[in-house]
């Protein structure tokens, strides 16, 4: 059997419980101490699970359980404090669309630089150009050349959407932005990532509409506090969430 | 080893540098007609300032090295150019934030990306420095000698040492609140720790022997031995290499210790 793209072993993260461990010297100096409190607490631990190449998981979980920070550990933005998050294989990570992007520069140049960062030569992007740009839209062919914060900021996210599925890379990670964009660009998104996944690329997929996961994803990852409570076919997995869900709500 | 995974890392990734390091010229020079003219006028105003303080008001003979103003703009380029390495690499992190937390990149590239964009601006200042050198040439004020050639070597080992700080730097401001004050207060005692405005070989023996341990000074040693006659401080020469590397290193390790606790913050 080959061997899995995404190799997830015994995953843990600990963070910090105050929003800020941010340290000031002044304070270390005059008190010889650290004023933020530094109580921890793991926000995922012993996450273990494969994903095959192809294959399309949704990960389900309420508010605070841990889904974006997995994410972001699989995307290698983020680095786990114990065990490892192997892929094999270049991500197109659709997680902070806009990241890439700098107010000043016009549209173009941003398209560019942005794909650059994404390991495109610029021969590679000179030739997808055209195709980003139609996918983003008419408004948006009309005004390449202006600076990018002009853009209103929906067409900031036509963009980059655009350009980050046109990356072409095997591994694609989404966390919830198929929310944003119109009605019609939405099904413009929807309709691009069926291709993408009818196309073999290995789909993994962060959301909290039932409705979206159903469509994309077959198998589900159920994460509850921190923890791998469920993997199994999206259905079982939508229903032992909403049963979690309803029992808290209850009690 | 340490180090050498991170080089490797960044090499990988050498065509990722190149499109970053364009931008942040094209930024720079983009915004303004005058451009280059503000990365030359700041260091060139200054050299005037203390050209006219310390040969007009102190009236000092020997400030430094003769022609006096080219041992300032020598000193005050190269200064400008490291002092911008040390504030911009302790906010390359901070400043990239949402770059940083979108692209899996290795992290050093952002360290290394600052220090290449300035030094690219350093590189296109040196035509003023060459322009005064053949002005005091013709005057027979100076002449050049074979040293000029420790002048790239002076170079690289502003870039390493730059880089080495930088790596430390840009973790611990992400940590740290008011890291970003420090280094503003220690670049301006740097400044007058450092042989821009004077010549090491002015400064009593005990003080020679601690400027030594300061690798901006050997560096300066070599950038300007071209331009003036006199001995090279090898003990201050060989310092300055030792410490670039040792503080290279010191750079990988405290960066790869740290990465994990910034990425969390950022």
């Amino acid at each position: 059997m080959a061997k899995p793209v995404i190799e997830v072993r015994n995953l843990g993260i600990e963070f910090y419980r105050s929003r800020r461990r941010r340290m000031s010297l002044r304070e270390m100096v005059l008190k010889g101490q650290n004023s933020a409190p530094n109580e921890t607490f793991w926000a995922l631990k012993h996450i273990t699970f494969d994903v095959a190449r192809g294959e399309a998981v949704g990960l389900v979980g309420g508010n605070g359980s841990g889904k974006s920070t997995l994410l972001r550990m699989i995307a290698g933005v983020m680095l786990p404090d114990e065990g490892h998050a192997t892929v094999r294989g270049r991500v197109a990570p659709l997680i902070e669309l806009t990241g890439g992007f700098l107010g000043e520069l016009t549209a173009r140049e941003n398209v560019y630089l942005a794909a650059g960062l994404h390991g495109l030569t610029k021969e590679q992007i000179d030739a997808r150009f055209d195709e980003i740009v139609d996918f983003a839209g008419p408004q948006v062919k009309a005004g390449m050349d202006m600076p990018f914060r002009h853009f209103s900021s929906g067409m900031q996210v036509r963009i980059a959407f655009a350009l980050i599925t046109t990356l072409d890379q095997p591994v694609v990670l989404v966390d919830e932005v198929l929310a944003v964009g119109d009605r019609a660009f939405r099904e413009k998104c929807y309709e691009r990532m069926e291709n993408m996944l009818s196309g073999g690329k290995t789909l993994f997929l962060v959301s909290h509409s039932e409705h979206d996961l159903r469509r994309f994803a077959e198998r589900g990852l159920y994460l509850r506090s921190g923890e791998l409570k469920g993997d199994g076919p999206i259905d079982e997995v939508i229903a032992q969430y909403n049963a979690d869900a309803d029992a808290d709500a209850a009690s | 080893m340490i180090g050498v995974s991170q080089f490797r890392g960044l090499m990988a990734n050498r065509q990722v540098l190149r499109t970053l390091v364009e931008r942040d010229l094209r930024v720079r020079y983009a915004g303004s007609v005058l451009g280059w003219v503000w990365t030359v006028l700041d260091p060139l105003l200054m050299a005037l300032v203390y050209f006219v303080v310390f040969t007009l008001i102190f009236t000092s003979r020997e400030a430094g090295h003769q022609p006096y103003f080219l041992h300032l703009v020598t000193g005050l380029f190269l200064w400008q150019w490291f002092a911008q390495n040390m504030s911009e690499t302790s906010r390359a992190l901070l400043s990239e934030a949402r770059l940083v937390r979108s692209a899996n990149l290795p992290r050093e590239l952002w360290v290394v990306r600052v220090v290449l964009a300035k030094g690219i601006e350093f590189l296109l200042t040196l035509p003023v420095i060459a322009a005064f050198t053949i002005f005091y040439m013709i005057t027979g004020q100076t002449q050049l000698h074979w040293t000029i050639v420790f002048m790239p070597v002076a170079l690289v080992l502003t870039f390493l040492l730059s880089v080495g700080i930088g790596m430390i730097l840009a973790p611990v401001t992400v940590l740290v609140n008011d890291m970003a004050r420090v280094v503003r207060i220690a670049l301006r005692l740097g400044f007058y720790a450092t042989p821009v405005l004077y010549s090491a070989d002015m400064a009593p023996p005990v003080l020679q022997t601690l400027l030594a341990f300061n690798p901006m000074s050997g560096i300066l040693e070599l950038f300007r031995a071209g331009f003036f006659r006199g001995e090279m401080n090898l003990l201050s020469v060989t310092s300055a290499v030792v410490l670039t590397i040792v503080l290279l290193l010191v750079g990988s390790v405290v960066f790869k210790r740290l990465e994990p606790a910034v990425l969390k913050e950022i």
